[in-house]
């Protein structure tokens, strides 16, 4: 496929994605309802009294959630197709790296010592997934070469961080606390406000705008720490500077919507299957469709007939076997 | 030994150490643009760990390494790339990227704060492709190239880095028989018509003697003999560094090749 037609197509599925996002729901809203309330929202008058429940539906609920499930899909997204990158492993998802227990350390402790409140858990998450991963470059960080370090301290810090959020989950309240962290856990947008969406944008917003100026030398940094030292890439400056993003994206999204499995590893594959490797065009492709497929599963888990069931089941359900089917189908291409 | 201005790189006195065993030891030569410089010598006696050392991908301890004049040690990794360009030994990537992406990463150095490049850095990239009689590669994946396909594409990677000298690991030790000849002919012509100073470690001294006008001999670290190719390749040199018995012989041509001594 041509790389512009790719990217008209992703982008048109994305306005679809988003229409259909605001009117399905429990609370269906029509097409020409949906634009006379955006209509009024943007001229600044008040609805009129047959159109003050969908605008409360849209302005309150709706809109906040599909926003953050934009801001979120891209974020995993994005962050995926980076840590691949430098981890030259196309089977790498930041949460290698210590970002999801973290996070699920930090929210742990934030509901049983702190507060159960939206801003202290999200706020809890993000720092202990930033603090996962600062761990594992201080511990795997070993120079050239450093790339089986890193992982190796990967996994030293994900399940020290896992044995801390168990004994957490072991010492937490049965009836009020264990829940609410199982269920944090499990992920989902369904608390989305719009403070949330604004702390969001501005992570996100940030850290995949330095990704996308910095994206081509990410080619570099996926050919070999070597290579690209002999090119004239700092790579210990570029490494950290890439991590340091991708992990603020990655954790801003895992913080505000609990632990969304699977998305970042499909959307980077799915994405390199269609536009190829050169992370000139993978990084904004990979961000639209993560969006896409975030807000479409998202959609999908809230318009369920029997009530919402949280979204990692479902990118868990469809994203192991479209990886397996992947990775058959792709196997004797990566051989030759 | 004193730096020559005329020198465009000079090694001088360095040593290098991994942990407790010494890989380089005392090494100085010097290198004149134009050169094609061989490094021979047997696995293990620091061919690869001094290329390294002249990339400063390795840090050497004593001594100095001279680019042009500037201590190499004081440049950044841009300025050095600006100056020195390697082709490694054989590079298999994990992602498929096509050639003319690998291509244009040579330029990275050039290509600004980040790091893109232009219209016109494709097009000269394509240039050093059709340069090469690989303008039909351009699009193909990279890791679906032959060895020596692939090692054309890392040459032209070098020449699009646009530097004055180039570092070649071992670039023909896994190539079939003609094209190990193939790559050194396009070796010897891209130094000549580029005015390249080339250092290139070879396993074969056939292909040493055939092709380099100066010759480094190293031996567990050490230089053994170094100088003018005519002055340093005869039989005892090459008993030096292999440990074994080597004779010359030369064909009805003239032509030297280098064999083993218990060989008739």
């Amino acid at each position: 496929m041509k790389k512009n037609s790719a990217f008209v197509i992703i982008t048109i599925l994305l306005i679809l994605c988003i229409i259909f996002a605001l009117t399905t729901g429990q609370y269906h809203i029509r097409l020409d309802t949906l634009w006379k309330v955006v209509s009024l929202k943007f001229s600044g008058k008040t609805p009129t009294d047959n159109l003050a429940t969908p605008s409360m539906v849209l302005w309150s609920v709706r809109m906040p959630r599909v926003l953050m499930a934009v801001l979120a899909g891209a974020a995993l997204s994005v962050g995926g197709v980076v840590f691949q990158g430098i981890m030259r492993n196309p089977l790498v998802s930041p949460s290698f790296l210590g970002v999801n227990h973290g996070a699920i350390f930090g929210a742990s402790l934030s509901i049983i010592f702190f507060s159960k409140s939206a801003f202290s858990i999200e706020s809890f998450a993000f720092f202990w997934a930033v603090a996962a991963v600062a761990l594992v470059y201080l511990i795997g960080n070993r120079g050239v070469n450093t790339i089986t370090t890193l992982v190796i301290a990967g996994v030293i810090v994900s399940t020290f961080f896992m044995a801390a959020g168990s004994f957490l989950k072991y010492i937490a309240d049965p009836y009020e606390e264990l829940p609410a962290i199982v269920y944090w856990t499990m992920g989902g947008l369904n608390n989305i406000l719009w403070a949330n969406v604004r702390r969001a944008f501005v992570i996100i917003g940030i850290g995949i705008t330095v990704i996308y100026i910095f994206r081509w030398r990410l080619n570099l940094m996926a050919i070999g720490d070597e290579e690209a030292m002999s090119m004239g890439v700092n790579v210990n400056r570029s490494r950290i500077i890439y991590m340091l993003f991708a992990t603020l994206i990655v954790a801003a999204g895992s913080s505000s919507c609990g632990i969304i499995m699977w998305v970042d590893l499909i959307v980077a594959h799915i994405s390199r299957m269609v536009v190829g490797s050169d992370h000139d065009v993978l990084i904004p492709f990979a961000a639209i469709l993560g969006a896409v497929f975030l807000l479409f599963t998202d959609t999908i888990v809230r318009s369920l007939p029997g009530g919402e069931i949280p979204i990692s089941i479902i990118t868990s359900f469809m994203g192991a076997p479209l990886l397996g089917y992947l990775l058959i189908k792709q196997n004797n291409e990566w051989k030759g | 030994m004193t730096t020559q201005n005329a020198d465009i790189l000079a090694v001088e006195h360095i040593d290098f150490r991994y942990r407790e065993k010494k890989i380089l030891k005392d090494v100085s030569f010097s290198v004149t643009p134009g050169d094609i410089c061989g490094l021979l010598g047997p696995n293990g006696s620091g061919k690869t760990t001094l290329l390294k050392c002249i990339n400063r991908i390795l840090s050497n301890e004593n001594g100095m390494i001279r680019i042009k004049g500037h201590d190499l040690s004081k440049l950044s990794r841009k300025e050095i790339a600006g100056l020195i360009a390697v082709v490694p030994q054989e590079l298999n990537i994990m992602f498929p990227f096509t050639v003319l992406q690998m291509v244009l990463m040579g330029g990275n150095g050039r290509f600004g704060f980040s790091g893109i490049p232009g219209r016109n850095d494709i097009s000269d990239a394509m240039e050093v492709l059709v340069e090469l009689n690989m303008g039909h590669f351009a699009k193909r994946r990279y890791n679906q190239l032959s060895s020596g396909e692939k090692q054309m594409a890392l040459i032209a990677r070098a020449l699009f880095q646009r530097a004055e000298i180039m570092l070649l690991d071992e670039p023909i030790s896994h190539l079939d028989f003609k094209r190990q000849y193939t790559i050194m002919e396009l070796i010897k012509r891209i130094s000549a018509d580029k005015n390249l100073t080339t250092v290139i470690t070879l396993h074969d001294p056939n292909i040493a003697g055939r092709y380099c006008n100066r010759l480094i001999m190293l031996n567990e670290g050490r230089i053994v003999h170094q100088g003018l190719r005519d002055n340093v390749f005869h039989a005892e040199s090459l008993e030096a560094i292999y440990d074994m018995r080597i004779k010359i012989e030369y064909t009805d041509t003239g032509t030297e090749y280098v064999l083993p001594h218990h060989i008739q």
